[in-house]
């Protein structure tokens, strides 16, 4: 294995992840050299080291010590698992969203390098990535670690989290090839039923990650690490936290066994990889038949009603890459995070059946916001997704208010349809009164429309067709503006019945309706930006 | 006798891209039935001319005429008339090839029948057959450029262009195309196509455009050409290196040799 090839591959690896994530610009330049990293990594430890010292030291928290001793020395022997599990499910996730046709031109496909040199460099790369998350943990344990005399377990937790961080690494690169060498055979013998499950598969895993970051979950899952160490001593991941609870026991032998093996564990891990990545050097993208049955043309009755033949042609278009491309997978495990993450406020509320007032007013934009962040992100995406294809746009004969309408559909369809789910969850925890259902159900449906309209300019306004290194669909800025519109339409949308439920008690209807009134006003006025901006677009390809 | 129907007009245009001129007040024109190469080094503005032709980009200045309708005023109307295959098309890969067909088929407003008529038509003529129900993103570069092909051709356009058609063809499908063109041109649909195999625009084009850092630097048949560039007999390689300055490759060859 030559050292220097390892060392440039993980340079060119680093930079084209930094360069493809969506940090901002100054960030990805700043962070654009390994070097830049590792000098960071260090400013970070020390850094924050030296400030949680000097916080201590003013005494401040001394009524605290033995709780905060506790909690540090918890933390120092989760943080080596934890960032193991934390690199291995933000790769998992940056490896979703990456679209198939970048991992099968990768130029080391034909560049001489051998699998071992490719292995350890992409190893490097991805702990260059994640040692600014460990720079920080160490860093913030640093000062109470020198404050409460355990410098010493510190540092084995540095040892060891640094250990763990390339077992993280090691896993995400074998997972690499595993997936894409199971999933192309797989796929190939499957079909439609193997894009089905390759779906649900991935909804299933974002919604799992996405919940596992929740502040409660999170805290759950850091106070399990501490308790399994100690019964759990044979799970290889744990093996450095348990070297690190040796450290703190005063333990050498054990300590240094339980390193030993964890290091051990990772060569192991490196051997795999390689063995894996010689085996299955080219992901190879496969030839997936769908059906076998004769060609059948749609007939003219296929149209969606109240939709012309282009409008139909480009949602069906859209509908089968909804469900069919893997990077599109993140955006239908939105409204089942949303809905789960909405469940567990209202779960603690009671499960208490609510007649409308206050609690009802708290509880409103917990019911919006899912819906009004879904329609809008959907609806603003759908622009970009058309990636480097869009050009097929460009040659087909086209207007305007054609693609406005046929990108409208997919939104609104699938809000109605979340906001309809979301209000059964809702009455299911909550027990809502009837009228105050029907309201919900009117109000859901507003928002939804309101916000795929809105969406939709935004995403003609700034769409981002680049597939290459991660597809966005939509500039970072465009996001972000078009999300805070989202949001604050929704919940202008919602101020009468805001107002019914705190002042006028009584308007519930007529209420209602004039929300329904901002809500199509809302509407038409945002589908005629987007006509426009649809026309701009369409006047001449920009890619 | 009558002069032939001018199909295409381009006058004067100009195109930049920053500070850099791809395309520099270029003017020709096509008539019905000709089959018109557009020949040039590479970052010469062929492919940028052809995007102007069939209304993907606008142009800077000058204007486009596609059967009397400006191709600025009402690209629409020229993209239903043109048929259109670009160099490296990007296609769907997520839809399979029979699916692509048909949304291109529904697009264009092709009735039920004519599909049914022509998509497998096509797919038989250029060895697409038995894997149209594949997804495109399995496909070779060869298979994907069969298909961008198909998709050019199935709403009986009446002007094709054509940027660079045969790359990555095989034999045969390269001759069927070429077939298809001369065929095509026989019925009166004029063709304007780019390609750097000189040996090709030789035999199919009536006529040819040397174009060379946005300028067009020669127009007419390969014997205007011949005599323009003062090298009767010789082959249009020579021709083309003689005109674009680009003829003396011996010392490349040399240093790169070394």
């Amino acid at each position: 294995m030559k050292l220097r090839s390892v060392y440039r591959l993980a340079i060119v690896l680093t930079k084209s992840q930094m360069r493809g994530s969506q940090r901002p610009k100054f960030m990805r330049r700043l962070f654009d050299d390994p070097r830049i990293i590792l000098i960071a990594d260090v400013a970070i430890v020390l850094g924050f080291g030296l400030l949680g010292y000097r916080f201590l030291s003013l005494g401040y928290l001394a009524d605290f010590r033995a709780m905060i001793n506790s909690t540090i020395l918890n933390a120092l022997v989760g943080v080596p698992t934890a960032i193991a599990f934390a690199v291995i499910v933000f790769g998992v996730l940056y490896e979703i969203s990456q679209p198939v046709q970048s991992l099968s031109t990768d130029l080391v496909n034909w560049l001489p390098i051998s699998p071992s040199e490719y292995v350890a460099g992409s190893i490097v790369s991805e702990s260059y990535i994640y040692s600014l998350m460990l720079s920080l943990f160490l860093g913030v344990l640093l000062g109470p670690a020198l404050y409460f005399g355990m410098s010493g377990v510190w540092v084995a937790t540095a040892l060891m989290a640094v250990t763990s961080l390339f077992i993280g690494s090691c896993v995400v690169e074998f997972l690499d090839t595993l997936t894409n060498r199971i999933s192309s055979s797989f796929y190939k013998k499957s079909g439609r039923s193997g894009i089905a499950f390759r779906l649900a598969m991935t909804i299933f895993v974002l919604a799992f990650v996405q919940l596992m970051f929740s502040g409660q979950i999170a805290a759950y899952v850091l106070q399990s690490i501490v308790r399994t160490v100690t019964v759990a001593w044979f799970v290889p991941v744990i093996w450095p936290s348990v070297a690190v609870v040796s450290t703190s026991q005063g333990n050498a032998f054990s300590s240094l066994s339980f390193a030993s093996l964890s290091l051990g564990f990772f060569f192991a891990l490196f051997g795999l990889a390689v063995e894996f990545r010689t085996r299955f050097w080219v992901p190879v993208p496969v030839s997936i038949k769908l059906t076998s049955r004769p060609y059948v043309p749609g007939k003219v009755e296929s149209r969606l009603p109240g939709f012309g033949a282009v409008e139909s042609a480009i949602f069906r278009k859209d509908l089968r890459s909804l469900v069919r491309r893997r990077e599109m997978a993140r955006f239908l495990a939105i409204p089942f995070v949303l809905a789960i993450s909405m469940s567990l406020p209202l779960f603690s509320i009671g499960g208490t059946s609510m007649a409308g007032g206050p609690d009802f007013v708290a509880f409103m934009p917990l019911y919006l916001m899912p819906i009004a962040i879904f329609c809008g992100l959907m609806a603003m995406t759908s622009i970009g997704q058309e990636g480097s294809a869009v050009w097929n746009l460009y040659a087909i004969p086209i207007l305007p208010r054609q693609l406005m309408k046929a990108k409208l559909i997919m939104p609104i369809s699938l809000g109605v349809v979340f906001s309809t789910v979301l209000i059964g969850i809702l009455n299911f925890i909550l027990k809502v009164p009837l009228p105050m259902f029907v309201v919900l159900v009117v109000l859901g449906a507003i928002v939804a429309f309101e916000e795929a309209a809105l969406g939709l300019y935004f995403g003609f306004k700034f769409p981002d067709f680049r597939e290459s290194v991660r597809a966005r669909f939509v500039s970072v800025w465009g996001s972000m503006f078009g999300m805070v519109t989202c949001v604050a339409v929704a919940l202008i949308t919602a101020v009468p019945i805001f107002l019914n439920l705190l002042i006028f008690h009584d308007l519930i209807i007529e209420m209602t309706i004039v929300s329904l009134v901002i809500g199509v006003v809302v509407f038409v006025l945002a589908l005629k930006l987007a006509e426009r901006q649809a026309g701009i677009l369409l006047e001449y390809i920009r890619v | 006798m009558h002069p032939p129907l001018q199909t295409l007009q381009v006058n004067g245009v100009v195109k930049n891209f920053g500070n850099r001129r791809a395309v520099n007040g270029v003017s020709f024109s096509l008539s019905s039935g000709e089959v018109l190469g557009l020949l040039g080094p590479n970052g010469s503005g062929k492919s940028t001319l052809m995007k102007m032709i069939v209304g993907v980009l606008k142009p800077d200045m000058g204007n486009i005429q596609v059967l009397g309708v400006d191709v600025g005023t009402d690209p629409v109307s020229v993209k239903r008339m043109v048929g259109f295959v670009p160099e490296s098309p990007r296609l769907y890969e997520f839809l399979t090839g029979i699916e692509y067909l048909d949304f291109i088929a529904d697009v264009h407003a092709l009735d039920s029948s004519t599909k049914r008529e022509r998509i497998p038509e096509f797919l038989k003529a250029l060895d697409l057959e038995g894997r149209e129900n594949e997804l495109i993103n399995g496909y070779s570069q060869g298979m994907k450029q069969k298909l961008a092909i198909i998709a050019g051709l199935l709403h009986r356009p009446r002007i094709l262009v054509l940027d660079e058609p045969l790359n990555a063809l095989d034999p045969r499908s390269a001759r069927i195309v070429k077939d298809l063109i001369h065929k095509l041109r026989d019925d009166g649909v004029p063709t304007i196509f780019s390609t750097h195999v000189l040996e090709i625009a030789d035999a199919i084009c009536d006529r040819i455009v040397i174009m060379y850092e946005g300028n067009v630097l020669a127009e007419g048949t390969t014997q205007d050409l011949r005599s323009k560039a003062g090298t009767r007999g010789s082959t249009l390689e020579e021709v083309f290196l003689k005109l674009t300055g680009t003829a003396d490759t011996h010392e490349i060859v040399e240093a790169l040799s070394r």
